[in-house]
């Protein structure tokens, strides 16, 4: 029962007999579709499904919300490559390379590599998945409460340093999310924190209306600003990828692949990260330098493998640490532990077999996103030419009842109201999300095992910085934060660098 | 992960003063929340259980990011003359972004709850699209309005059905 291809055949058995075809299906069309559409990202994509699989059951549940995830990604090359806008910010290396080739009335032929590039990358993550999560997962089953402690504070701080944009921002903006995560009775007291005598505040905020909010509603007021987009072209040449493509660039997409996956187990990263840092490695090391930025077809190959790769490689830490590796995750992790599905290092005890669930339900994912890749060219061209005045009222139609429906509470749209505009806020204040969002769903994490470790001890923290995988752990964050201060790292190089007599 | 910290303009250091300044606040609000729970040192034996440990922390660690951005922003030149200059939104983008706003702060914070969920829905959207589309001329504004009103029944009908009926999903 334990060899990983038994189990590995038993996750596709078990995927197949929930009627996987048909709910892959509509699932991916829908991720294609909110992933093509500028202002609907991967993250909104995930968190307004979340609502549909409330009365589902955890498998079908989950392999709704990774088609989704899987189809969201890809999609957003479409409007990358036809309107130079991207989909999600995920696609915003493709636009580089893919508008460009658009322009030379190669769009077909963009979406082709786009569509070849994306296929690959997510097959090959979902490779190293299956390959290195039941091993990670059984060494994290070592990781006590102290050691939990500091995983969520390094992914904290290495999203607030890596995410994109100003790193003191990012921590500021990390804080604020575990500000927000202690609103609401502690584990250790119930103490209501915060709640100034309200039954609803005491009760917490709620993870998916916060990001409903922060992701829905701040995305739609952000859209309605401006002007409209508009496509390059309504003609499109064969979508069909050519063999030569992938033979001619094997290496980039090797590379691509691996650097996308690494770039999403990292705690809060994410595919946008994954795409530009691809893509960045490939025009290094590539041939033709000259063509990047200009419609080279190695790099829009390298950005959608890196950012596809990404998807399973952002799994990765939610599986077997309960650390999501971007902010889609982060969402798909709230709704496994809405399904009652823990995520985490007791997965290998509990279900070691949804580790290859969730393998299967990447691979039927890819697959179809093939298929669709190949036919889905002329109705997505038309998709992307809806009005966002017909478009956005719908979207946030469909984030109220995101928030409302998982408790019922019409608190929650109040919630998800004020998210929307602190997350909106923040944005024009040139925040990074992503940590904040990170900040909000480990929140909890971080939370509880401070306080467990802390009663463990009897109030000792000597353990947090003494055990061997703390200690690393503690290293690590430090690490990152040093990093992150401007001149310090070259400064202190210089310093252990020997001068020259 | 960068959703959202697009690539603009950077934003000008009297800006950044304002939001440490906010922020600041913000972290002593808690701080001293936190500060004000009960410790509960009977119960535990030690009071580094207490609830308002790790808000405390937390808003402490924001209390003093806030003071390094602000500093920051001081020695970028915010309290010089022109530290306060700024790319202003354009008129249109305020219009368009109150008007979204107040749009949608009256669907979800007043009508939802009040109307039942599918008049409510067919009047936001409706209200929504017509707004919006109001300003691109009097030539096919009948039609589109027609247009409008057909889509906010349409999204009213079909979000009530797909998720109250097909997927059981209880709306407001």
């Amino acid at each position: 029962m334990n060899n990983p291809i038994t189990m590995l055949g038993d996750g596709f058995a078990h995927v197949f007999a929930g009627g996987a075809a048909f709910h892959a299906f509509w699932a991916v069309l829908i991720g294609i579709i909110v992933g093509a559409l500028p202002g609907l990202t991967a993250t909104m994509g995930v968190a307004l499904l979340t609502t549909l699989t409330f009365t589902m059951g955890p498998q079908v549940a989950m392999l709704v919300l990774v088609c989704v995830y899987v189809g969201a990604i890809y999609g957003g090359s479409r409007s990358a490559i036809l309107l130079n806008i991207p989909g999600t910010p995920a696609s915003a290396a493709s636009t580089l390379d893919g508008f460009p080739l658009a322009k030379q009335g190669l769009a077909g032929r963009a979406m082709g590599i786009s569509t070849l590039g994306s296929w690959f990358g997510t097959l090959f993550g979902t490779l190293i998945l299956a390959m290195f999560a039941p091993s990670f997962g059984e060494f994290a089953l070592q990781f006590g409460s102290y050691e939990m402690f500091w995983v969520a504070l390094f992914g904290i701080v290495i999203a607030g340093s890596l995410s994109g944009g100003d790193p003191l921002k990012g921590y500021l903006a990390g804080f604020l999310g575990l500000l927000v995560a202690t609103v609401g009775q502690e584990t250790n007291h119930a103490y209501p924190r915060f709640a100034f005598g309200n039954p609803d505040l005491a009760g917490g905020l709620g993870l998916l209306p916060v990001l409903v909010g922060v992701f829905g509603v701040a995305e739609v007021l952000n859209a309605m600003r401006g002007p409209a987009a508009r496509a390059v072209s309504a003609k499109i040449d064969s979508v069909i990828p050519r063999i030569r493509d992938v033979t001619q660039y094997w290496r980039t997409i090797f590379r691509s692949g691996a650097l996308g996956t690494f770039i999403g187990a990292m705690p809060g990263l994410g595919e946008d990260i994954a795409a530009w840092t691809s893509y960045a490695a490939a025009k290094r090391a590539s041939k033709e330098k000259e063509l990047f930025g200009k419609g080279s077809v190695e790099g829009l190959m390298a950005a959608e493998t890196g950012e596809s790769a990404c998807v399973p490689g952002a799994i990765i830490p939610v599986l077997t640490l309960a650390v999501p590796g971007s902010a889609p995750a982060a969402v798909l992790m709230a709704a496994m532990m809405i399904h009652g599905l823990n995520p985490g290092p007791m997965l290998a005890i509990t279900n070691p077999e949804f580790i290859y669930q969730i393998v299967a339900m990447l691979v039927v994912a890819d697959m179809v996103k093939l298929f669709y890749g190949l036919v889905l060219v002329k109705p997505l061209l038309w998709v992307l030419l809806i009005p966002r005045a017909r478009l956005m009222p719908i979207v946030f139609v469909l984030c109220t009842v995101g928030a409302f429906a998982i408790t019922s509470r019409l608190f929650d749209i109040w919630v998800m109201l004020g998210a929307g505009l602190v997350g909106f806020v923040l944005r024009e204040l040139r925040f990074p999300v992503a940590p904040l969002v990170l900040g909000i769903v480990l929140g909890d994490l971080l939370d509880k095992n401070l306080l467990r470790g802390l009663v463990l001890t009897g109030g000792d923290i000597s353990p947090f910085f003494t055990r061997p995988i703390s200690m690393a752990l503690c290293a690590l964050t430090l690490l990152a934060v040093l990093w992150a201060i401007p001149g310090l790292m070259p400064r202190l190089m210089g310093v252990f660098r020997r001068r020259p007599a | 992960m960068s959703e959202g910290a697009d690539d603009k303009a950077p934003l000008p250091p009297r800006v950044d003063l304002a939001t440490a300044a906010v922020l600041l606040a913000l972290g002593l609000g808690v701080m001293a929340l936190a500060w004000r729970m009960p410790t509960f040192v009977e119960q535990s034996g030690t009071g580094l259980t207490a609830p308002g440990i790790v808000p405390g922390f937390h808003a402490m660690v924001v209390a003093v990011l806030s003071v390094l951005l602000g500093l920051r922003a001081i020695r970028r030149g915010a309290l010089k003359p022109g530290g306060a200059e700024r790319p202003a939104w354009g008129k249109d983008d305020a219009r368009q972004l109150g008007t979204a706003a107040a749009l949608g702060i009256l669907y979800a914070g007043v009508l939802v709850g009040t109307l039942p969920f599918w008049l409510a829905t067919a009047l936001f959207v409706f209200g929504f699209t017509a707004a919006f589309e109001w300003q691109l001329g009097p030539t096919g504004r009948l039609r589109r309005l027609i247009e409008a009103a057909l889509l906010g029944l349409a999204t009213g009908g079909v979000v009530t059905l797909v998720f109250e009926r097909i997927f059981l999903v209880r709306l407001p």
